[in-house]
């Protein structure tokens, strides 16, 4: 359906993940921001986890081979139709026309796009998954990002979709600048008294150092206990918020399944789409929650999506022009 | 005397872990392991893969399914009908995997500086790690990553200063009393005493990781 002529700066084949081998030391993988990831598919009848196309910061330019429809949604990232004057708004589904190009020439707002295809990007299934596993190389695309030349077939004929769809407002929104919740460490070992205080009371900055495996934050020194040293390796999830000695991390999909550094919490997942949706230099504040406030909002975030997906109607073709 | 039971608590909002203390240790990482097994055994239950390191368990479970106290439950009786660990098998002379390693050079630049830190040489470095057998406590980090020890108290050393950004696969590291061969390349903090070509993980492979938790390894010193 397409053809890579740019890559863009780190585009990769993502789903709902490969949480069946974290025991082999496989990171869970897929897409850092999961809602989105649902939106771009449930916006063209897929799965919601069906295999898609994560696009970081700067969007690649896709030769348009078949004439078909797309969705796109998460971070806005300046996708157009340059042929045909085209702005194609996250969100929403299009039709694109063989001949013409996608592009996406750079962030207004957000990090990470989600590129869908009818039915799913086809790709083969690699333990379980189609995501890529930059790490190990493996799935998606050979196990690496997107390259020039590359094909993205749709695993439905390309026009299996319908174009003109909007995703209602609603769900995570990470210009809402509301503070990200953490569920604290049931078990702070390492970390210093009065850590997670401070973790709260400070503003942070997401680094430019912040990828796929984590977003890095700057901000104020955190030390450590002393015995944070001695700590053995313990599973860890996307959302940990680890303390190493260069400041904190926030896992994400391709983190570590293990680490032996103090740990001062966990991310509700309900907040995880919009931490993954941080750019670099962007602001983060923290608030602690309860383990079941955390559940509470993810349940209402789940129910949210299908109720929106059950409802969703055809609001006709809307796309503005540039 | 009896051994306190093990700790549940939870770990964000899909996700327990059970924590059984004791570090390095084979008696808390046979438990571990015990557990993880009792865990997949439960197949009715919310559970995602279970995640055994050293002395712990990370037990994903799906917050849709039930809340953190009924998780915390549920799994607080599948560890009270957990079997006793099973005991490794005596691994006779020759069942051991053996991993044939390039030490020093270009394969491992931390050789040198490893036997000087103990005011020791490259030859008896390389002789104590490869006369050591290590057992296979867990894999994590990476894929295929698997974490084994002890190392003889003569060679422990500490992780470097400035983790390397890009590690080359194959690596021979040692971390305290731990020792690993890097599986792919990445970023790593282990000083690297050589390399080998022994292939720790490949996807198409079936099992994909060469090493699997309670195996016994043995590194073999072979010329450049």
């Amino acid at each position: 359906m397409f053809e890579v002529v740019d890559p863009g700066a780190l585009s990769t084949v993502q789903d709902g993940g490969r949480p069946g081998h974290l025991d082999l030391g496989v990171p869970v993988s897929g897409a850092c921001d999961t809602w989105s990831l649902a939106v771009a598919n449930l916006l063209l009848d897929n799965p919601p986890d069906a295999p898609a196309l994560e696009i970081t910061l700067a969007g690649p330019v896709l030769a348009v081979r078949q004439t078909g429809v797309i969705a796109i949604a998460g971070a806005d990232l300046g996708g157009e139709v340059p042929e045909e004057g085209r702005r194609l708004a996250p969100g929403s589904s299009h039709r694109v026309n063989a001949g013409t190009h996608l592009r996406f020439d750079g962030a207004r707002s957000g990090l990470r796009a989600y590129l869908a295809l009818p039915g799913g990007i086809a790709v083969a299934s690699v333990l379980d998954s189609a995501s890529t596993c930059l790490l190990g190389g493996f799935g998606g695309i050979d196990g690496r990002a997107l390259r020039a030349g590359d094909q993205l077939l749709a695993v439905r004929g390309p026009t299996a979709g319908e174009a003109g769809r909007r995703w209602p407002a609603g769900g995570p929104d990470p210009l809402d600048g509301a503070p990200v919740r953490l569920i604290p460490s049931a078990d702070p070992a390492g970390l210093a008294p009065g850590a997670l205080a401070a973790i709260v009371d400070a503003s942070w900055i997401v680094s430019t150092e912040s990828d796929r495996v984590g977003v890095r934050l700057s901000g104020p020194a955190i030390t450590a206990a002393p015995e944070a040293a001695d700590l053995v390796s313990r599973g860890v999830v996307p959302g940990t918020m680890q303390l190493p000695p260069g400041g904190p991390i926030i896992l994400l999909a391709d983190g570590p399944t293990v680490g032996g550094y103090p740990v001062a919490g966990v991310v509700a997942r309900a907040d995880l789409p919009r931490v993954a949706q941080a750019r670099p230099g962007a602001e983060l504040r923290f608030v602690t929650v309860s383990v079941a406030e955390a559940q509470a909002a993810w349940r209402y975030q789940a129910a949210l999506l299908r109720e929106i997906a059950r409802r969703l109607e055809v609001s006709g073709p809307w796309d503005t022009h540039v | 005397m009896s051994r306190p039971g093990p700790r549940i608590v939870p770990f964000g909002d899909a996700a327990l872990l059970v924590e059984l203390g004791g570090g390095i240790d084979i008696g808390a990482n046979r438990r571990a392991h015990a557990t993880a097994a009792a865990i997949r055994s439960d197949a009715a239950g919310p559970w995602g893969r279970p995640v055994p390191a050293y002395d712990s368990v990370l037990v994903p479970y799906d917050p849709l399914e039930v809340d953190v106290a009924a998780a915390a439950d549920r799994l607080a009786g599948v560890l009270a009908g957990a079997g006793t660990p099973v005991e490794e098998e005596e691994h006779e002379e020759g069942s051991f995997i053996e991993i044939p390693v390039r030490y020093g050079g270009a394969d491992g630049p931390d050789l040198e500086e490893v036997a000087a830190l103990h005011g020791s040489t490259p030859a008896l470095v390389i002789a104590i790690h490869s006369g050591a057998v290590y057992r296979v406590f867990h894999l994590g980090f990476a894929p295929g990553f698997s974490y084994l020890a002890s190392v003889p108290a003569e060679i422990v050393t500490p992780r470097r200063a400035t983790p390397r950004t890009r590690v080359p696969a194959g690596s021979v590291g040692i971390a305290g009393l731990q020792t690993g061969v890097y599986p792919v390349v990445m970023p790593g903090g282990w000083n690297l005493i050589g390399r080998t070509e022994a292939v720790l993980w490949d996807a198409g492979r079936d099992p994909p990781a060469l090493l699997r938790p309670g195996a016994h390894v043995r590194f073999v010193p072979v010329g450049g």
